[in-house]
């Protein structure tokens, strides 16, 4: 991979309050879901990453290059920020224009790139009413516009989907989606799992200003060796099977459902465990109609990480 | 991209879009105070409730303090110090940084706009202000040039004060609270300071272009003691681009934090 964004013991602090803490990361190409909760140091980063704040310890570096104070990176770089910021005064139309201008975009470029940005996040028949008339969602779009107008390289987004309505959820979830398949980097934070999980597989999870994991969610999964992976088996002799598991040394727990029907078991080694599974049911001949992971998600990674 | 052409497209949008603030309406009314008292004055001159001149005497003896020591200070400081605190309060300063332009052209380019917009409410009440007091000698050409002087001080004045608080806004977010307190504070005692002292002050350097005759202005000119035009206006100018160029120094270096962080 080669890394588009790059930090090397990265620590921010704001006085005595920690921002982030010691972060070690590379980002490539694709889309990476930056994922923790509220507080956990996802905003610092981006904002680092923006040339909004400066490193207190190690550093950022984008494109191979420092980002406090190199303007001339933003032409390669696009951010959507968290606040629900915008100039009130002007209309949405002013606003786009403005910044597709300062993009060094003259003339008809300019307004072209606005119309097209303008059209993606649906505000072109909006275009012309002041920002402070437009709702929360539909502001949250015209910052999403503000930061693909340039079609840039790396395009960094907190938060994006806060406040968006269902419909235009799904769309901008496409949207994003093209962006990371047209080979460009995407970087989005949120402390909503299923989005980022609508997005990207490619996760870094960042709690109280470090990275707890980084990865494809199923290696981070593969990961966290210390803790039982859980594993839902729906068949027609749920107690049979349960005799054949409970010998191994890898089972460390078998529940039964209230249904009857299925068996929970905890194991501590995965790999293992379904190959043995699948040893047992061809040897056996039981009838499995479904094998699930309920923790093989990004809630249950979570949780397990941040030690719920 | 160039940086005047970034800095007169960000001059252009925020110099349009300056006039549409709720806070240009407050400064507008406060920029015709003078101009009411003003007419007032002429009125009550012409229905003889003053005597002769008066309105001329009123303009000379009040006006220039209600501008200069008032009026311009303090819409130098609240235009100046919001150039920046402004878009921190506002959080939108993040969408002129994280574009391909210097701070210094986006710094340089609200503050023409401010400027600007300071300088057309300052100017146009000034010149009516004028008008009114010197309307029975409009034909002269020492009115005109009495004008000249007068709009030219007040360009001055609000160059310089508007630089300082442009610093001054540019290094702190409460910097209106301090320049409340440089206006009313230093700025009102330390000018009648003996000596050297009131040289320290802004208003000294105005004061000392101002063409009123020493012993005939009364509080305007109350203890001071005069420099030069000359090193008045270069004292102005040099302090006005020193406290610019140390605005946009600021601006370039410091980082904002526009707070939730999280």
């Amino acid at each position: 991979m080669t890394a588009v964004l790059k930090a090397e013991k990265l620590s921010k602090w704001y006085g005595n309050i920690l921002g982030i803490s010691d972060i070690n990361l590379e980002i490539g190409s694709g889309i990476t879901g930056l994922l923790g909760p509220n507080g956990a140091g996802k905003s610092t980063f981006l904002k680092i990453a923006a040339g909004l704040l400066k490193p207190k310890i190690g550093s950022l570096t984008v494109f191979g290059a420092a980002v406090f104070g190199n303007h001339q990176l933003f032409r390669r770089i696009g951010f959507c920020p968290e606040h629900d910021s915008a100039y009130m005064e002007m209309s949405g139309w002013q606003f786009i224009l403005l910044l597709a201008r300062l993009h060094g975009f003259a003339g008809n470029e300019a307004g072209a790139r606005s119309e097209k940005a303008l059209d993606t996040v649906g505000l072109l028949d909006s275009k012309d009413r002041e920002i402070k008339g437009y709702s929360f969602g539909m502001r949250q779009r015209l910052r999403l516009a503000s930061s693909i107008l340039h079609e840039p390289e790396m395009l960094m987004l907190d938060e994006p989907l806060r406040g968006v309505d269902p419909l235009w959820r799904i769309k901008i979830i496409k949207l994003i989606k093209d962006y990371g398949k047209q080979g460009r980097t995407v970087i989005i934070s949120s402390h909503i799992l299923p989005e980022i999980e609508a997005m990207t597989s490619e996760i870094v999870l960042i709690h109280q200003g470090k990275i707890f994991a980084k990865g494809d969610i199923h290696r981070i999964r593969g990961l966290i060796d210390s803790h039982p992976h859980q594993v839902s088996i729906r068949c027609l002799q749920p107690r049979q099977l349960a005799q054949k598991l409970i010998d191994s040394d890898f089972v460390l727990s078998v529940d039964f459902d209230k249904d009857g029907h299925s068996l929970t078991v905890k194991t501590n080694q995965r790999d293992l465990f379904f190959t043995v599974l699948i040893g047992l049911i061809a040897e056996s001949g039981l009838e499995i109609e479904e094998i699930t992971s309920p923790d093989d998600n990004l809630q249950a990674v979570f949780d397990y990480l941040i030690g719920k | 991209m160039k940086k005047q052409n970034a800095m007169l497209i960000i001059f252009a949008s925020f110099f349009k879009s300056g006039f549409k603030a709720k806070r240009m309406r407050v400064f507008i009314l406060l920029s015709l105070i003078p101009v009411v008292l003003m007419l007032a004055a002429r009125v009550m001159e012409t229905a003889g409730s003053l005597v002769a001149d008066a309105s001329a005497d009123f303009f000379a003896k009040v006006m220039l303090v209600l501008y200069f020591q008032l009026l311009i200070p303090v819409l130098a400081l609240f235009f100046g110090s919001t150039i920046v605190n402004e878009e921190l309060d506002n959080k939108t300063l993040v969408y002129l940084t994280t574009v391909p332009v210097s701070r210094r052209a986006v710094l340089l380019g609200k503050y023409l706009a401010a400027f600007l917009q300071a300088a057309l409410l300052v100017g146009g009440g000034f010149l009516l202000c004028f008008l009114a007091s010197a309307l029975t000698r409009l034909g002269e050409a020492a009115a005109w040039e009495e004008l000249a002087v007068f709009l030219g001080t007040a360009l001055l004045a609000l160059f310089c004060y508007s630089s300082l608080f442009t610093a001054a806004g540019a290094f702190m977010k409460k910097s209106v609270l301090i320049g409340l307190f440089f206006v009313f504070g230093w700025e009102s005692v330390v000018q009648y300071f003996p000596g050297v002292t009131q040289k320290f002050t802004i208003i000294h350097w105005i004061k000392s272009l101002l063409p009123v005759p020493p012993g005939e202005g009364g509080f305007l000119i109350f203890q001071l003691q005069p420099s030069p035009a000359l090193e008045s206006v270069l004292m102005l100018l040099g302090a006005g681009f020193v406290f610019l160029f140390l605005a946009v120094f600021i601006f370039e270096r410091k980082e904002y934090i526009l707070s939730d962080n999280a």
